[in-house]
């Protein structure tokens, strides 16, 4: 091979990895390093769980549920109010978490569902009655399952408006009618969700909450970063 | 009847049998002078800690099957369950304490405090807000409070109550983890503010609100455990919560919930002991 043809070789090869790892958008501030969860904290108080098995694995934050059955909250621990959020997610199927937009301290919030087969990509409210809700009823036609999937979230104003992009394409945008945050915040903390599936003892529950998380289940972040809006 | 020396000893010392007695014996109920209602609460104990989630069985028709769980998961989610299966621990309360009847309210508070905190106060709530619960009080605040009460009435000793007082008093002689159609029937849950303490079913021993309203902070620093230890933590970032709030649900709404704080500080107050008279 001469020079000419390796220096191709690379420069494909490189092209390849940059869309295979996809890339933070420009004039975006990174929210995750890719090493550690510095910027990060669990949330103790939310019902989802106080202990659940969050750590950076090959440039991704991962989520999982620890010990069985309990899962939890990520929060960032900076608050924002009018924002766009972007982040990439590969998510296991039969584990259903979520996106937390404004969340509080004990995961009240806006929510982007993630959840396969199912429901990913809608806007439900976590611990939150939600006024205004939304389905990704176009989500088919762009989702790549068990791979990467770029979500794009602009949240702006004190009544918010919301509108949320999968691999680029616009899915829905939603103009809440009031703010629904029972203490009334306009803040608020960037939250990823793995979902509880198991009571702390049996005989309790009137359900079965199993199917919530598959065990050995994650969710997988990477190349999340902010932009903060006027 | 004519009255011997020995009966007139015997007498005189059932007589003072009787009074020490007397001093000794506990009222079931204390007001104080603030009108915090107390229950007397007496010694005995209970397993903390115990952990036993419950896992899926395949269904014998596998096209029942509606959870997702492939045949590998089934055996996976018992591998974990039992792996992560914790046997708790036996705490001993050894000796009688009072404890709040209800929630310190607002009105409570600022009497004590004078000053309101809260966030759910005034024309926040559509009812008498001095009902309420106090609330948006740190840890710190907490312990404010307690040592005022202590100065504004000196004939007793308040103070939080420690992790295992709480949870021993929240379950009432209730030995499992409570299920979720008593949680519905006792505590305040799935409302946009607090709500006034006292409107659902007490527990056994006559408390309520131990579920829901407000997450109570009790003396304990947090472990960063999913429960306690048998001895807790001499130190810590942050302090205990038990019981979950208004914006919680079936799932952390119960006796064995070791939460932490910060919280979201508008659904966080207190709930005081008085200790009983030696």
């Amino acid at each position: 091979m001469n020079l000419r043809l390796i220096a191709t070789v690379i420069l494909c090869i490189s092209i390849l990895n940059t869309r295979a790892q996809g890339r933070i958008p420009a004039g975006f501030t990174p929210l995750f390093n890719g090493k550690d969860l510095d910027g990060w904290h669990v949330s103790r108080t939310s019902h989802q769980g106080t202990t659940p098995d969050c750590k950076a694995e090959d440039g991704a934050i991962v989520v999982r549920e620890h010990p069985y059955g309990q899962g939890g909250i990520l929060l960032s621990n900076k608050k924002y109010k009018s924002f766009e959020l972007y982040l990439e997610a590969k998510i296991d199927s039969f584990c259903n978490g979520g996106i937390f937009l404004r969340s509080t301290e004990s995961g009240q919030a806006y929510q982007i569902e993630l959840s396969e087969p199912g429901g990913t990509g809608s806007l439900f409210g976590e611990m939150l009655r939600v006024s205004k809700t939304a389905n990704a009823t176009k989500r088919a036609g762009v989702w790549k399952a068990n791979d990467w999937n770029s979500f794009r979230i602009r949240m702006t104003g004190d009544t918010p408006t919301i509108t949320l992009w999968i691999n680029e394409v616009q899915m829905w945008q939603v103009k809440e009618p009031v703010n629904d945050f029972i203490a009334g915040a306009t803040t608020g903390m960037i939250g990823l969700q793995a979902h509880w599936s198991a009571t702390f003892e049996p005989g309790v529950a009137s359900f079965d909450m199993s199917g919530s998380w598959r065990p050995d289940g994650a969710h997988r972040f990477r190349n999340i970063a902010i932009r903060e809006l006027k | 009847m004519k009255m011997t020396f020995k009966s007139h000893f015997a007498m005189a010392a059932c007589l003072w049998l009787l009074s020490v007695a007397g001093s000794f014996a506990q009222d079931s109920t204390f007001t104080n002078s603030v009108g915090m209602q107390f229950i007397l609460i007496h010694p005995g104990s209970f397993v903390m800690g115990r952990f036993e989630p419950p896992f899926p069985k395949p269904p014998s028709d596998a096209s029942k099957n509606n959870n997702g769980y492939r045949k590998t998961d089934y055996a996976l989610a018992e591998e974990f369950a039992k792996r992560d299966a914790l046997p708790g621990f036996t705490a001993n309360i050894s000796k009688s304490f009072y404890i709040g009847k209800f929630e310190v309210t607002q009105g409570q508070w600022k009497k004590v405090m004078g000053n309101n905190p809260s966030a759910f106060q005034g024309n926040k709530v559509a009812d008498n807000a001095n009902e309420h619960p106090v609330e948006n009080i740190s840890w710190e605040d907490a312990q404010k409070f307690v040592a005022k009460l202590n100065l504004l009435d000196k004939s007793r000793k308040y103070r939080l109550p420690t992790e295992q007082e709480w949870e021993y008093a929240a379950r009432a002689g209730a030995t499992g983890d409570i299920p979720w159609s008593q949680i519905q029937q006792s505590a305040q849950l799935g409302s946009r503010t607090t709500n006034k303490v006292g409107q659902k079913k007490s527990n056994a021993w006559g408390l309520y609100d131990m579920l829901g309203n407000v997450w109570e902070w009790v003396q304990d620093y947090y472990n960063e455990k999913i429960f306690a230890d048998s001895v807790s933590p001499v130190s810590g970032k942050v302090h205990v919560l038990k019981g979950a709030s208004f914006t919680g649900d079936v799932k952390n709404a119960t006796y064995m919930t070791h939460a932490a704080g910060p919280g979201n500080g508008w659904d966080v107050g207190i709930r005081v002991v008085m200790e009983a008279n030696e």
